[in-house]
């Protein structure tokens, strides 16, 4: 039974049944890892183009834990209210109001998190802020997002190069070649580029 | 070990200055009351295997308090409890046999790392500890599908620690994440690590105050000073595996 099966496969009419199977797992393929790249649905499309691009809200107004530890936090229905129950727009605009049912009725609007690292990985905010580095330079310039997406796939050669850049010893780093500022940046490229740093 | 009060200690940690974090336990104030191994398994996210799998010998545990009988029946006396941990040995036997570098040595800490995304399970580092302080994961011992009865744990899992898969191999990290949280603690504040500040989960929970932590490339520590004394010893010297751990024994 097995060889009359392969045998078909090997008719013209069967080589064209297996090409239509493989393009059609092919494309499937295709399809599944296209959709782990698109920008999940939020509860609001949430425009931060006008927040910070227009109102030129700072980041750590709604997300104030990226000064202090690991998460930034995503704003609750308070943080939204405090600001939206004094204006017009509130009332009005047909997309605020999953912003008022959820006021209404008190329950939390669910953002989904879009720069989302593995739970074997440890990320922590603040010593990044604290080296000097930009919301941007990780997150990209969100004043001309609506929706926010990720600038570029964060994975871990990404994160390394950044950290083997910043301590590399060279002119754009280390422009006085003092041997004790060498030194250290040295230190500081052990560390950050050992396995404990993030994965533990 | 070093029981006897009259061997000379064969090395000295803080003058080798070898490594940076270490541990003192001191044997004879601890009575095995295993409060370091509960504290242990809650921060590390270390599972409760189950009768079943516990009957196999599949127990899991970072800690452990091994007991031990000295003289011949019927003189038998117990020696002192000795809760043994992974020792962060500076010349780790379980490094060099890791096929895909999962089990790798920290150059900034001095400590052995067990990358759990690299692991593949093929638990050559377990064969290859003399300490036998690694544990594998038969199963997804957390995930709440598979154990219906840990849904009444759903918010137990410390978020500040990887929760292992199956087929992962595991061990003491000297709390790493304590040490990591400290040191950003310390950063922000400008100031180095105070000694005494990263304090493990076993050394936190021990209510006799037998587990010491802090710096041995520092000499003024409480660690490296308490290293010193002649009632220091390391578990198999003879190896040469260096560990990081002291074990104090033999005093009244």
């Amino acid at each position: 039974m097995i060889k009359s099966f392969f045998n078909a496969l090997n008719q013209p009419l069967g080589r064209v049944g297996v090409l239509i199977v493989f393009l059609a797992l092919l494309s499937g393929a295709v399809w599944g890892i296209a959709q782990t790249q698109k920008t999940p649905q939020q509860p609001i499309d949430f425009p931060h183009n006008i927040h910070v691009g227009v109102l030129k809200i700072p980041c750590l107004y709604c997300h104030p834990g990226a000064l202090r530890g690991p998460s930034p936090g995503l704003p609750t229905i308070t943080k939204c209210w405090g600001c939206h129950q004094q204006l017009d727009i509130t009332k009005t605009s047909p997309k605020l109001v999953p912003l008022v049912q959820a006021v209404q009725n008190n329950t939390p609007l669910q953002w989904v998190p879009v720069m989302w690292i593995p739970d074997f990985v440890h990320f922590v905010h603040r010593p990044h802020i604290a080296a000097g580095l930009n919301c941007e330079t990780c997150h990209g310039d969100v004043s001309k997002m609506t929706v926010y997406q990720t600038p570029q796939v964060i994975n871990m050669g990404w994160c390394l190069n950044c950290h083997r850049s910043k301590t590399e010893d060279n002119a754009q780093n280390n422009p006085t070649n003092d041997p004790a500022v060498a030194a250290s940046l040295a230190e500081e490229r052990i560390k950050l580029t050992d396995c404990s740093t993030c994965h533990y | 070990m070093a029981n006897d009060l009259n061997s000379p200690v064969k090395m000295n940690m803080s003058q080798d200055a070898q490594g940076k974090w270490g541990m003192v336990i001191d044997q004879d104030l601890c009575t095995g009351c295993q409060a370091c191994v509960a504290a242990c398994s809650m921060e590390n996210n270390v599972p409760f295997v189950g009768e079943v799998d516990a009957g196999y010998g599949r127990n899991m545990q970072w800690i452990r308090i091994e007991r031990f009988w000295s003289g011949s029946f019927p003189d038998i006396k117990m020696t002192s409890y000795q809760p043994v941990m992974c020792q962060q040995c500076h010349k780790a036997p379980c490094e060099p046999v890791c096929p895909v570098y999962a089990s790798v040595h920290s150059e900034s800490e001095d400590l052995n790392l067990q990358v759990y995304n690299r692991c593949i399970g093929t638990r050559y580092c377990a064969n290859n500890c003399p300490y036998q302080a690694r544990t594998f994961n038969w199963r997804d011992y957390q995930d709440a599908r598979q154990r219906p009865e840990l849904v009444t744990l759903q918010n137990h899992l410390n978020p500040d620690v990887t929760v292992r898969r199956r087929g992962v191999m595991e061990k003491c990290t000297f709390c790493i994440q304590r040490i990591r949280h400290t040191e950003d603690t310390a950063e922000s504040e400008n100031r180095e690590i105070r000694d005494g500040e990263v304090v493990p989960a076993c050394a936190q929970a021990c209510p006799a105050s037998a587990i010491t932590f802090g710096r041995i490339d520092d000499p003024t520590t409480q660690v490296s000073q308490a290293a010193v004394t002649s009632r220091a010893g390391h578990l198999l010297e003879d190896l040469g595996t260096i560990p990081h751990v002291t074990y104090l024994a033999g005093g009244a």
